[in-house]
């Protein structure tokens, strides 16, 4: 009897497992016969390469440059795309794990680089320039003796900054977002700013007072398309071709123009950046990222559970290889930043193993490990806070040692386990906005993601920040109310 | 092995670590017998008792129950235990189920009864303890006294052919210790084999077929009552006994 609830709950589990890997592999098909489809990797919003719409995809009327320029080679050389949007170093890594097959992420054309990858014909020139305040009567470097500048830390703009401080007698500060550094100057508190051409322009172009007083970028690069080497070669030609074909046409300064040009133009009205109207405007976006943080935690609370609870009773049982293994894994899981682990299954273990790890499967299997491992160590505790005594008159009944487990001392000790339980769950809801690190579009992504379209970094993460206290109040609500169930 | 005893300890030695618990019992307790053992804090009686049903592993010598050998790794322990009740100074009810629940539950996991025949079953053996009327009732909520005789109607649903009661007063109220000492009279009465570790002088003289004094880990001396109260032959047993009977 007892043995017949282990062998429906094994199978569950394994069935649960199942239809979670087979949804996640059996991705969408979408390319016909004759038309090959390719992975590129791409950036979350990097304005004005790629712009991400208010769902996180690039469907919007101003996707960005890159995307505008390879939906039109895509169409005219006939293959299908799919995107992957990460962070620059995530798209590199993918491209090195042959998650991908092509980068398209302002990927500056490098010796060192060129070393490593592939690139193809580039498509623009990316330098850095030097903007200052629009009423600034700052013209040219000279002028900035003693005055205090800015770049983004570990950007080229920085190391030119660095390399010339002597012969200018400038102070630097680094920024990490373009949008603060741009305030900065704005305010007055630094007197110009070098950033990225493209970037400034862009910014510039969608109402950010500025104004760029360079005339030719310092450190002028090309940008390309990477491609693994010797790899993909029949993509490389198309999209080579695409290019030749894109330049003769003129197309491809049409594209380049229309988000460099001019200023102001595309400035959004007042009204929308009330609170009200953020949310308003992004009600969808958010939605959609609050439902996948729900789906995350719940997914990943139900294996993390299972997880821990098996790490648990390996923990108690009468066998010191068993124990051995349990403490070892809930010391590793334990000792490995979540933001490491995620890493780690999404781009280090596609090396190991030959293909690729889906997103979400990568999520859920880093909430699983790490918050199992917790869990393991709850549950273990728990298990052991029950008093021996208990053991022992179960045991002198003739009871096994699994039933005394099953029917004596777990009851008791999931009992003395809730209020940590609920704590921990409460922390896998907060850590699923780690996973935004790898690109998966739970709130705290989408978050990052609208705020680069509209610059309003106060009240959107007041927003989230909200939003996040009200479920977690909704979470706390419902447990103190399954507690007293139980009690 | 002897088939005429129930219980039948040899040579039986326990340590832990370097201190040497138990240094090589010997005891037969033959069926219906009531052996009462006493003796000094820490002289080993709790470890001796519990290495009866394995709760303890000895580390040499044999335990024969029923004519098994606890000792031996073929000797399903499991099966051994169903044989031997036991009944600990702080009963040990599981918290988790009500009173009912904590007397059927061997007997239904271990596929003795049915459900229906245990809970008649449990009914009966409440009704011995006198706590019928409590079998809906959660162990927590009762007083000790209720407690340790509900311990003993859960020990008693097993039928086994031995009992061990480890102290099964001392953690009680004085006025809650007769109801207990009456319920074991009672099986003693009735034939139980019981082997009995115990501070209380007035049942042991009264109820025990034979009385063992424990003194630093070995049985110094053992007799009838009126053999050990009455006349103690070792000087540590007339120590001990002028210092229990005389506070
Ligand atoms: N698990 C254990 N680990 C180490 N030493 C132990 C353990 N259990 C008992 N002992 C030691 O064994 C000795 C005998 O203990 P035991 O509990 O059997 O004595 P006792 O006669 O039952 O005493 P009391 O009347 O106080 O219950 C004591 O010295 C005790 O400290
Ligand atoms: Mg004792």
């Amino acid at each position: 009897m007892q043995s017949n609830h282990w062998k429906i709950f094994l199978a569950t589990l394994t069935a649960v497992l199942g239809i979670v890997i087979g949804w996640q592999v059996i991705e969408p098909q979408t390319a016909s016969a004759d038309e090959q489809t390719y992975t590129f990797a791409t950036n979350n919003t990097f304005e004005p390469f790629e712009i991400q719409d208010s769902k996180g995809g690039y469907s919007g009327k101003n996707p960005g440059i890159e995307i505008e320029i390879l939906k039109k080679i895509a169409k005219h050389e006939h293959f299908k795309y799919r995107l992957k949007a990460m962070s620059f170093n995530g798209d590199l890594q993918a491209l090195e794990s042959g998650q991908v097959d092509a980068v398209i992420a302002g990927m500056s054309v490098t010796d060192e680089r060129k070393a490593k990858y592939d690139f193809s014909t580039p498509y623009y020139t990316d330098g850095v320039v030097m903007a200052v305040a629009k009423d600034s009567n700052i013209k040219s470097m000279k002028q900035l003796k003693g005055k205090t500048v800015s770049a983004k830390s570990g950007t080229s703009a920085a190391l030119y900054l660095k390399k010339n401080q002597k012969k200018y007698g400038y102070k630097i500060r680094y920024f990490d977002s373009s949008n603060t550094m741009w305030n900065d100057v704005k305010t007055g508190n630094t007197a110009a700013t070098f950033d990225d051409g493209p970037v400034l322009q862009y910014g510039i172009k969608t109402g950010v007072p500025l104004k760029i007083v360079t005339k030719k970028p310092i450190d002028a690069q090309p940008v390309a398309v990477g491609y693994q080497k010797g790899k993909n070669l029949e993509l490389q030609k198309k999209v080579n071709d695409g290019i030749k074909w894109l330049k003769d046409t003129g197309q491809l300064d049409q594209i380049i123009n229309k988000y460099t040009k001019g200023n102001g133009t595309t400035k959004t009205t007042a009204a929308d950046h009330t609170i009200l109207g953020l949310l308003k405007t992004n009600r969808e976006a958010l939605l959609r990222g609050l439902w996948m943080t729900i789906e995350l935690t719940v997914v990943g609370i139900i294996f993390a559970m299972i997880f821990g609870v098996i790490l648990g009773v390996l923990g108690v049982v009468n066998n010191k290889f068993a124990n051995g293994v349990s403490s070892t894994l809930i010391y590793i899981f334990r000792g490995i930043p979540m933001i490491v682990l995620a890493f780690f299954i999404y781009m280090g273990v596609p090396n190991v193993i030959g293909h690729k790890v889906p997103l979400f499967l990568a999520g859920i299997l880093t909430l699983t490990f790490d918050e199992g491992a917790y869990i393991g160590a709850i549950v273990k505790g728990g298990f052991e806070s029950v008093s021996q005594g208990q053991w022992e008159a179960a045991r002198s009944l003739g009871l096994p040692y699994s039933k005394a487990l099953i029917k004596v001392i777990a009851p008791q000790g999931f009992k003395l386990m809730v209020p940590s339980l609920v704590n921990q769950f409460i922390i896998t809801l907060k850590d699923t906005s780690i996973l935004s690190a790898i690109g998966v579009m739970e709130l705290t992504q989408t978050g990052t993601v609208i705020i680069s379209q509209n610059m309003e970094g106060f009240r959107m993460w007041t927003i989230i920040a909200v939003i996040y206290i009200i479920i977690i109040t909704l979470l706390t609500w419902l447990s103190n109310y399954v507690q007293k169930r139980m009690a | 092995m002897d088939k005429k005893y129930k219980v039948q300890v040899k040579d039986l030695h326990k340590s832990y670590g370097s201190n040497e618990v138990l240094k090589g019992i010997n005891l037969n307790v033959k069926p219906n017998e009531v052996v009462c053992m006493i003796g000094p804090s820490g002289s080993g009686k709790s470890t001796f008792l519990r290495c009866i049903n394995k709760l303890e592993e000895p580390n040499s010598g044999h335990v024969y129950v029923d004519g098994y050998d606890i000792a031996d790794p073929k000797v399903n322990i499991n099966k051994v235990r169903q044989k031997i009740g036991m009944v600990f100074q702080h009963f040990n009810l599981f918290p988790n189920m009500n009173v009912l629940q904590n007397v059927t539950l061997a007997p239904v996991e271990l596929g003795k009864m049915s459900k229906d025949e245990a809970k008649k079953a449990a009914m009966h053996y409440l009704d011995i303890v006198g706590l019928s009327e409590k079998a809906d009732a959660n162990p927590t909520k009762l007083s000790g006294g209720q407690q340790q005789r509900v311990a003993i109607a859960r020990a008693l649903a097993m039928k086994p052919d031995v009992m061990l009661f480890d102290e099964p007063t001392s953690a009680l109220d004085p006025e809650m210790v007769g109801d207990v000492l009456e319920v074991m009279k009672r099986l003693a009465k009735e034939g139980m084999t019981m082997i009995v570790v115990t501070h209380e002088m007035g049942f042991a003289k009264q109820v025990a077929d034979r009385v063992v004094f424990f003194h630093d880990g070995d049985i110094r001396e053992q007799g009838t009552p009126d053999q050990i109260f009455n006349h103690p032959q070792h000087p540590d047993t007339r120590n001990f006994l002028d210092k229990v009977l005389n506070v």
